[in-house]
């Protein structure tokens, strides 16, 4: 294709590198929730480790929210398009 | 280029497959008595190449726009594509109201070096041609999308209080548990409802074909396409399917789920799979 322009804005550049970057965070996160959820569920983890883990897990939400909100992304920005395999990310999850 | 005597006029752009007795005349016209032929995807009066006992809706169409490369070129083109797309739609709607036993649609862009060769892919395939034009007679095409209605506002996370049972953590991860069950719970049961409702559709279509369900990210739908069928309908089925329908519509709030109905079109979903070669231009 010939017709369509690069842009190499500098802001445009950083802002998808922040999308990509954050959409494999979440990615982890999630995993990492899920397997925490399953093992709680399991009942294989002592209350210390629960709360522990919750806690770093609830802190990680968090965090990520604030990001998404410094760069104006929605949760559902977070996520790639694999054609047809679908998206990366369920889409209805927060 | 083979440099026979039509390669000067362009190729010939094949828009449908009639019976002949259909479609009377050298050319396609909007009504018997209309003067006037119906101009194609590149401006073209359509014409009519008969063979046999059917009719091709052709129209001569500039190498310079469809030969295979320049063709490629064009189909990334969304511009291109939409007019091209929504002229080649007019030909069918055209021909379809003229032919009284329906026509068989072909995908865009379908492209034959000249007469000769459309004459040879319309008697190398006429058994299937004439199976698919029986099949297709009296039919139309309803196309039903099944969105899921965006779901209530879940309210901000807050810091979960700490219990008796445990902490911080252990709450906010009891919190996630139980949400994440209720979207488990929920999504089996929009499924449950999408299968219910095709199936319930189905019995009133001769046939069905299911699409990939739409990106929601390109789509003005606020919620998730889950179904994306086409179903082939008898006209005298008519009033049943989009009864059927209506009451699918107004069961579906109930699920969280919004049906939406497209049509009648030419049955373009059940004609892709009979006809013609899977890439545009062919018999060369």
């Amino acid at each position: 294709m010939t017709t369509r322009r690069v842009e190499l804005d500098q802001d445009t550049v950083e802002r998808d590198l922040m999308k990509l970057v954050l959409t494999l965070i979440e990615l982890l996160r999630q995993l990492m929730e899920r397997q925490a959820l399953r093992r709680v569920d399991q009942g294989d983890l002592s209350e210390e480790q629960e709360e522990r883990i919750g806690l770093t897990l609830m802190l990680l939400a968090d965090r990520m929210a604030e990001l998404r909100d410094r760069y104006g992304f929605e949760p559902g920005d977070l996520n790639l398009d694999l054609g047809p395999l679908g998206p990366l990310l369920p889409p209805a999850d927060r | 280029m083979n440099g026979n005597a039509d390669a000067a006029a362009g190729l010939l752009y094949l828009y449908a497959v009639a019976r002949d007795t259909d479609l009377p005349g050298r050319h396609l016209t909007p009504s018997p008595h209309h003067p006037r032929p119906v101009t194609g995807v590149a401006g073209e009066p359509v014409e009519l190449v008969r063979h046999l006992d059917l009719v091709g809706v052709a129209g001569r169409v500039p190498a310079a726009d469809f030969d295979e490369e320049p063709l490629h070129r064009h189909l990334e083109d969304l511009d291109w594509l939409a007019t091209v797309a929504h002229r080649h739609q007019a030909v069918i709607e055209a021909a379809s109201s003229a032919a009284a036993t329906g026509v068989l649609p072909l995908r865009l862009a379908t492209v034959y070096r000249d007469e000769e060769s459309l004459r040879r892919m319309l008697r190398a395939r006429h058994e299937a041609l004439t199976a698919a034009l029986g099949r297709l007679d009296g039919t139309v095409e309803w196309g039903v999308k099944v969105y899921t209605l965006p779901g209530p506002e879940k309210e901000e996370r807050t810091t979960p209080a700490p219990s008796a049972s445990g902490g911080v953590g252990r709450a906010y991860l009891r919190r996630r548990g139980a949400e994440r069950r209720a979207d488990e719970h929920r999504a089996r049961q929009a499924d449950d409802a999408v299968r219910q409702i095709h199936t319930a559709l189905a019995a009133s279509a001769e046939d069905t074909h299911l699409h990939a369900p739409q990106n929601s990210r390109l789509s003005t739908h606020p919620g998730h396409n889950l179904l994306n069928a086409s179903y082939l309908v008898r006209r005298d089925d008519d009033s049943a399917f989009t009864a059927e329908v209506r009451a699918q519509v107004e069961r579906a709030p109930a699920w969280g789920l919004m049906v939406e109905l497209t049509g009648p079109w030419v049955p373009y979903s059940f004609a892709a799979t009979t006809t013609g070669p899977a890439d545009g231009t062919d018999d060369r």
